[in-house]
């Protein structure tokens, strides 16, 4: 069973997002996701400054058999992404939720959050596609 | 879907399975890095019994085969095996096999799960001869060894220690749970180890014999995509990518075994091919930097678009991005910086020369 932390908002597609204030959202995919793709071998972050619509292709994720697009959970600029990831690819395996954040965005308002699942809608979401 | 033998052995392990060629197969265990880490330094297990497995019999089997393959068959002598292909007319490949001699007019062929029944209709549809073709696909295991340290593994759990004085392309034949079992000194990884071919019911003994022998010294069960990275390293042909039914052997770069002075079906243009009438080659490709190749992906020399990328993806044991590619003959040599185009990006590259990963003894 993949740990899915209580106080993330989470996508259909496997993202999580974490605020950072009111205005910063801290994006990466979740321990399931990182589960189903295994060994992770390469990130393709987003440009900085680039702007997203929600659902928009943000970044790629390969493992070693796949290729995986990442999207923005929810619509910003790409303020910050991790480029620690660029040569240690394999964090978003063994920290999904810490050091193997993918990106971050400046969000312009709150409304587009209430669209995201709570953990709890999330895991029944992960039990459903099974 | 079909299942081997030891589909139950998959489960147990936990293994990911996936649709291969209409059988339920083990794409991984835990993980293909770890599982290809493992093949490299110790040993891998594979289950590769959807494979098929062709006998041909009789004084005329010789013959028969002569006229199949571009590969003198005077290069084989009994207890040994060699590579090759069955040709079309145009000089594309139906199947890449292994032939494996028993005896004079005694041949066991290895071939490709996908392309089983397509082999075996054109082996029956070319047999002018009295030699006799038997299918035993459905009652024959195969389990792969594989790995430096498969020659201790296998005289743990062989009573006969015969196969670690095999040399490379050799097989024998003992008797393993009262049953004849072939093992040949081959594989498709890379590394040293041995091929096991045996009754479906015998296969869940080997299989958990080989684990538990092999355990402590690093042995891990390997799933095809381990299978498809250690073989890709090797620069090793895929049926289906690298080669055919539209890319002929000397294309694909294995040309080595065009030899056959016989009658075979593509001569002519495998002749013409081997004396440099070739459109095109296949090279080794590999990105220093960041970025992973994949199958599809255009090679381009500037704005000339050389070829295509058949087998491509990240090289556990390099730690970058590798892959074979197709392209117009003369117009990547070894050492040429090249571009990948990678989501519509262009990626430096450089033409490699071939293999990857040497062959390790």
């Amino acid at each position: 069973m993949s740990t899915i932390p209580e106080e993330l908002k989470y996508t259909k597609e496997h993202e999580w997002l974490r605020m950072d204030g009111d205005f910063i959202a801290v994006c990466g995919i979740t321990d399931h996701a990182q589960e189903m793709l295994t060994d992770i071998v390469f990130v393709e972050l987003p440009e900085k400054g680039l702007d997203l619509e929600k659902g928009e292709q943000a970044a790629v994720v390969e493992s070693v058999k796949a290729v995986s697009n990442i999207y923005a959970p929810v619509s910003g600029k790409v303020i910050e992404v991790n480029t620690i990831l660029e040569d240690s690819p394999e964090l978003v395996n063994s920290d999904p939720y810490g050091e193997g954040w993918i990106f971050k965005l400046e969000i312009k308002g709150a409304a587009e959050l209430d669209d995201l699942l709570n953990a709890d809608d999330y895991a029944a979401h992960v039990e459903a596609e099974k | 879907m079909k299942r081997t033998p030891l589909y139950e052995e998959h489960v147990k392990l936990g293994a990911r399975m996936v649709d291969f060629a209409g059988w339920d197969l083990p794409v991984m265990y835990t993980s293909i890095i770890d599982e290809h880490a493992a093949t490299r330094t110790a040993a891998g297990l594979f289950d590769v019994s959807h494979m098929g497995e062709i006998l041909v019999k009789g004084a005329q089997a010789k013959t028969l085969l002569g006229r199949l393959i571009p590969t003198s068959m005077d290069r084989l002598i009994p207890g040994h095996c060699m590579y090759s292909c069955l040709c079309n007319e145009r000089g594309g490949v139906v199947d890449d096999i292994f032939i494996f001699m028993i005896g004079e007019g005694d041949y066991y062929i290895v071939v490709n799960a996908a392309t089983a029944e397509k082999d075996l209709a054109w082996i029956n549809g070319h047999n002018e001869t009295s030699a006799a073709v038997i299918d035993v696909s459905a009652e024959t295991a195969k389990i792969d060894l594989q790995g430096p340290r498969a020659r201790e593994i296998a005289a743990r759990v062989l009573d006969d220690d015969t196969p670690a004085g095999l040399a490379r392309f050799q097989f024998t034949h003992v008797t393993y749970g009262s049953s004849p079992m072939m093992v040949s000194h081959s594989g498709y990884t890379g590394e040293h180890g041995y091929e096991f071919f045996l009754p479906n019911a015998n296969a869940v003994k080997l299989w958990t014999g080989i684990l538990d022998a092999g355990r402590d010294l690093g042995l891990k069960p390997a799933g095809l995509g381990a299978r498809d990275s250690l073989r890709l390293e090797a620069a090793y042909s895929l049926y289906g990518h690298e080669i055919t039914d539209d890319i002929s052997p000397i294309e694909a770069g294995i040309g080595w075994f065009v030899n056959s002075a016989d009658d075979y079906i593509g001569k002519e243009i495998l002749v013409a091919h081997k004396a440099g009438g070739a459109g095109r080659e296949t090279v080794c490709i590999e990105i220093p930097g960041r970025g992973v190749p994949r199958e599809g992906c255009a090679v381009y020399s500037g704005d000339d678009r050389l070829g295509t990328m058949t087998s491509a993806g990240f090289s556990p044991t390099l730690r970058k991005g590798i892959g074979l590619a197709l392209v117009r003959r003369g117009t990547a040599q070894a050492g040429m910086d090249v571009q990948v185009e990678i989501r519509g990006a262009r990626i430096p590259a450089r033409v490699v020369r071939r293999p990857f990963y040497k062959f390790h003894d």
